[in-house]
């Protein structure tokens, strides 16, 4: 067992400490990596045979196996690839004697993790997926913070902080570009039960499907045609994940609910990672008729706004009343803010509307469905994020980058024949945001050099999204079928040549690694130059010294003359030089390669003189 | 892992005939880890415990045969075994010759515990076993085992090979009362009979003018601090009559040979001369290394 096999572990140890910093404790399986983690800590602690110290590695290994599952991003997962590296490290070191050093033992290590890697990603591309046994553990919570909530009552918020922590991201993976920036409506969630003061959402929460209920068969995958969005998005503690209202989920985990929210229901990942198509259509949801609920509104607690509605309520359609209540909304001297003071509790919304004029999304979207509710339009506020910057990473593709500071709501009024219209009252405010955006142009200038940093960083993080954990059963499925066309009954044997393959090679490459010679470089070098003399009969006659050897071959090939001096020379002066340097080694090597390439050339010309005059 | 057909014969050459190679428990446990995370990653659907989970079968796959290349084409041979004393481990000779770089090489002699693992590159190495012979005579060790677990110690690969030199075994040195045949006393091979002084350590006798390549010990201080001049001490040795050692009467033969065995092993440490009488078997007076090992020899022989 060698000196290194303990620290090594140790190490191990907190690297994956490390990446459970992350997990948030309320999954059953975060708990379980928390166990697991313990239980290897003091099983390494106490673990004195060569057998326990073992299974200290496999632990470790299974350790971070589990946290692959739970944290899939780009930064956990090179924290989990190192770990493995060590954990390997730490058993070689226990098989290996107490000669090698660190360095040597992660040499190896790595050198044994890339012979296994081919044969591994040849399963891994090839082999046919499991779908998951059963549902167990699907749709735990997510503890985190947000935005976003379910339920939204501005009145009550008398200032609104704004963060600019990271909320989501998407990407157009296969070209396409983002809707232009006064398009960017990301809807999340949709709020229709209103109590006179707080909007909350009415999709019920997803039911958890019982186990051993089958799983809804995949989605068929994207045409052709279509484009696809890809989301990342960070914790929040939302069921329902943004989307741009076109297109449809292209996994089995998320479905489109009558409202329009995009529910997910994947187990316990915490950050989300999905798929949309980018269809240009508009989804049902649009044309899905509304409900009683739309229209509901407690009489009698805002009597300016009702009186104000049923003016409009008088007008024939729908289409009517809602221009009737934009120019007046347009008429009046409202005015964006983040710090509105609270709301009375009495008529808070009179009070909005009549009085202050001050206010921030929540109000405009709230005070405006409830107008559109007084004057009989059905009508729901929703929230979700707006705008978003473009970025575009070096070496990458662009995205669209959401901050929680984008967080937005807005209303949705029901027109007949048209279906749920999307109404941003907050735009006819005096100094809304996105407007002073787009005044000064889409793109910020001068980022700060951490942001861009982290910006680049997503970009990475795009593309791990995009082809690592992108890559599903279909993806898989697709691979096959590019692969083998027709003839996909011989994936099997398919499968089995390319892991012999694989490990014949992996063998080799090992094999040259191990007889490949070591020792003094500049020793190598003369035996290699020396070997290429050999090849022409030339060898080093018993006592003869190297200077000697150079003049005898210099008398048989007169062309090397040159080469063959410099190179001697600088040997002589490398050998006996008091410390040899670097510099030295490489001119060496230089030198070695130009004698030899004139020996080559030489002996080529000679040929073809005799060829020409035999 | 210790089962297969050993082999016999002065050298062997491991080849897949005479290799064993199965999984350890550890192995096992392996596997068994390899389908948890395979099982973990299906049902998370997590690409990286998928990948983890291959990468684990993948690596089992691999140390099959890294572990079957530790052994493969590696020759055994027994050099010329030195002698030992019974009841003390005695390192038996093994040379190996390895093709390539052979990692985490074990052997174990006999019933013995498995000696540290030896990582050692390609060609000639030999190594002295440790093994606790049985009683005197000449012996072979028994059963050498080689084997490895390296790199991973998912699997054990193991071969099993008689050596074929027989190494000489003295009896035990046992401190005990020996029979000193004190009468007989031949005289030293090329010496008169009656012993003469000699130039010797014991006493001494006279002094000579100090010449510088005497030692300082011999310096005649006492005259030198008187002023009387350099001199130095010259001494004397009265050759000691070498005795003949036989085995003590009255004691069995074994524990006999056994004090005999100590007594020359202490004559010799002690630079005396000494004979050996046995009831089949002589060895006249005499000292050196060569002459211990021959009394030693008879000692080991005697029947």
């Amino acid at each position: 067992m060698s000196r290194a096999a303990a620290p090594l572990q140790w190490l191990t140890m907190g690297l994956l400490a490390v990446g459970l910093l992350g997990l948030s404790p309320t999954l059953s399986l975060s708990l379980l990596a928390f166990g697991l983690a313990v239980l290897t800590a003091l099983k390494l602690r106490e673990a004195r045979s060569l057998e326990e110290r073992r299974v200290v590695a496999l632990l470790q290994l299974v350790g971070a196996g589990l946290l692959a599952a739970l944290r899939p991003e780009l930064g956990p997962s090179l924290l989990q690839g190192l770990a493995i590296l060590m954990a390997l490290a730490g058993l070689l070191a226990l098989e290996l004697g107490a000669g090698p050093d660190w360095k040597a033992l992660l040499r190896r290590s790595l050198q044994v993790l890339v012979a296994a890697l081919p044969i591994a990603l040849v399963l891994f591309l090839l082999l046919p997926r499991l779908m998951p046994f059963s549902n167990f553990g699907a749709g735990q919570g997510m503890g985190a913070m947000t935005g976003l909530s379910d339920s939204m009552e501005p009145g009550s918020i008398a200032r609104l902080a704004v963060s600019r922590e990271a909320a989501a991201r998407v990407a157009f993976p296969l070209g396409g570009a983002p809707p232009a920036l006064e398009q960017r409506y990301w809807r999340v969630l949709v709020h229709e039960r209103f109590d006179g003061r707080r909007w909350r959402s009415a999709a019920p929460r997803l039911p958890r499907p019982p186990a051993g209920q089958p799983t809804p068969p995949p989605p068929p995958p994207a045409t052709p045609g279509e484009g696809i969005q890809l989301w990342l998005i960070e914790p929040s503690g939302l069921s329902a994940v943004p989307w741009s209202g076109a297109g449809r989920p292209l996994s089995a985990d998320l479905t489109l609910q009558r409202s329009g929210e995009l529910q997910n229901r994947a187990p316990g990942s915490q950050r989300r990672v999905y798929a949309l198509t980018q269809a240009a259509d508009q989804g049902d949801w649009r044309t899905e008729p509304p409900r009683p609920i739309d229209l509901v509104l407690p009489r009698g607690e805002n009597p300016r706004l009702e009186a104000l509605a049923t003016t409009w309520g008088r007008l024939g359609s729908n289409r009517e009343r809602l221009d009737a209540a934009g120019s007046w909304f347009r008429g009046q001297p409202f005015r964006y803010t983040l710090e509105p003071g609270a709301l009375p509790r009495q008529a808070p919304l009179d009070h909005f509307l009549f009085e202050t004029r001050l206010g921030f999304c929540g109000h405009y979207a709230s005070a405006f469905t409830t107008l559109m509710r007084a004057a009989g339009v059905p009508a729901r506020v929703v929230s979700g994020y707006r705008g978003g910057q473009w970025v575009q990473p070096v070496g990458g593709s662009g995205y669209v980058d959401l901050r929680q500071a984008d967080a937005h709501a807005w209303s949705e009024v029901w027109l007949e024949g048209e279906g749920w219209q999307r109404v941003d009252p907050t735009a006819w405010a005096d100094g809304d945001s996105l407007a002073r955006t787009l005044a000064a142009g889409a793109d910020r200038a001068g980022i700060p050099p951490w942001d861009w940093l982290q910006q680049q960083w997503w970009g990475l993080d795009i593309a791990w999204a995009r082809w690592w954990l992108g890559y599903d059963s279909e993806q898989q499925q697709a691979l096959v079928r590019r692969l083998l066309g027709d003839h996909r009954h011989l994936l099997g044997l398919v499968v089995l040549l390319a892991v012999a393959l694989s490990l014949a090679a992996s063998l080799g490459g090992l094999g040259w690694l191990g007889r490949r010679r070591s020792g003094d470089p500049l020793r190598l070098e003369l035996e290699r130059t020396l070997r290429a003399f050999a090849r022409q009969g030339m060898a080093p006659q018993a006592g003869e010294t190297l200077p000697v050897f150079a003049q005898r071959l210099a008398q048989r090939w007169p062309g090397l003359a040159g080469p063959l001096d410099d190179f001697v020379g600088h040997y002589q002066r490398q050998r006996f030089a008091s410390t040899p340097s670097r510099m030295g080694r490489r001119q060496a090597r230089r030198l070695g390669r130009v004698l030899r390439r004139s020996l080559r050339t030489g002996n080529r010309s000679k040929e073809a003189v005799q060829r020409e005059h035999p | 892992m210790d089962f297969g057909r050993p082999q016999q014969g002065d050298r062997v050459r491991l080849r897949m005939r005479n290799l064993y190679i199965l999984p350890t428990r550890f192995g096992w446990l392996w596997l068994a880890g390899t389908v948890l995370m395979q099982v973990i990653g299906v049902q998370m659907q997590s690409n990286g415990t998928l990948l983890l989970s291959f990468l684990m079968l993948s690596l089992f796959l691999l140390t099959l045969h890294l572990t079957h290349f530790n052994l493969q084409g590696v020759e055994l041979g027994c050099g010329a075994p030195a002698p030992g004393f019974a009841g003390d481990p005695v390192a038996y000779p093994i040379q190996m010759h390895c093709p390539g770089r052979s990692e985490g090489v074990r052997l174990r002699l006999g019933g013995e515990a498995a000696g540290p693992p030896l990582s050692l590159p390609a060609g000639e190495h030999e190594f002295g076993v440790a093994w606790r012979p049985p009683g005197r005579g000449w012996h072979k060790p028994g059963l050498l085992r080689v084997q490895t677990t390296a790199p991973l110690g998912l699997f054990c690969c193991w071969s099993r090979w008689y050596p074929g030199a027989a190494q000489l075994i003295y009896p035990a040195r046992r401190a005990g009362p020996v029979r000193l045949l004190a009468g007989a006393n031949p005289p030293l091979a090329g010496e008169p009979a009656v012993a003469s002084p000699q130039e010797g350590s014991e006493d001494w006798r006279d002094l000579a003018p100090h010449r510088p390549q005497d030692s300082p010990s011999r310096l005649a201080w006492k005259l030198l601090a008187q002023g009387r001049g350099e001199y130095a001490k010259r001494f004397l040795d009265q050759p000691e009559t070498a005795p003949l050692l036989a085995p003590e009467p009255g004691l069995p033969l074994e524990v006999a040979l056994e004090h005999l065995s100590e007594r020359i092993w202490s004559y010799h440490g002690h630079g005396l001369s000494y004979g050996l009488v046995l009831p089949s078997h002589s060895v006249e007076a005499g000292r050196g290394v060569v002459h211990r090992d021959q009394c030693l020899a008879a000692l080991a022989c005697c029947r």
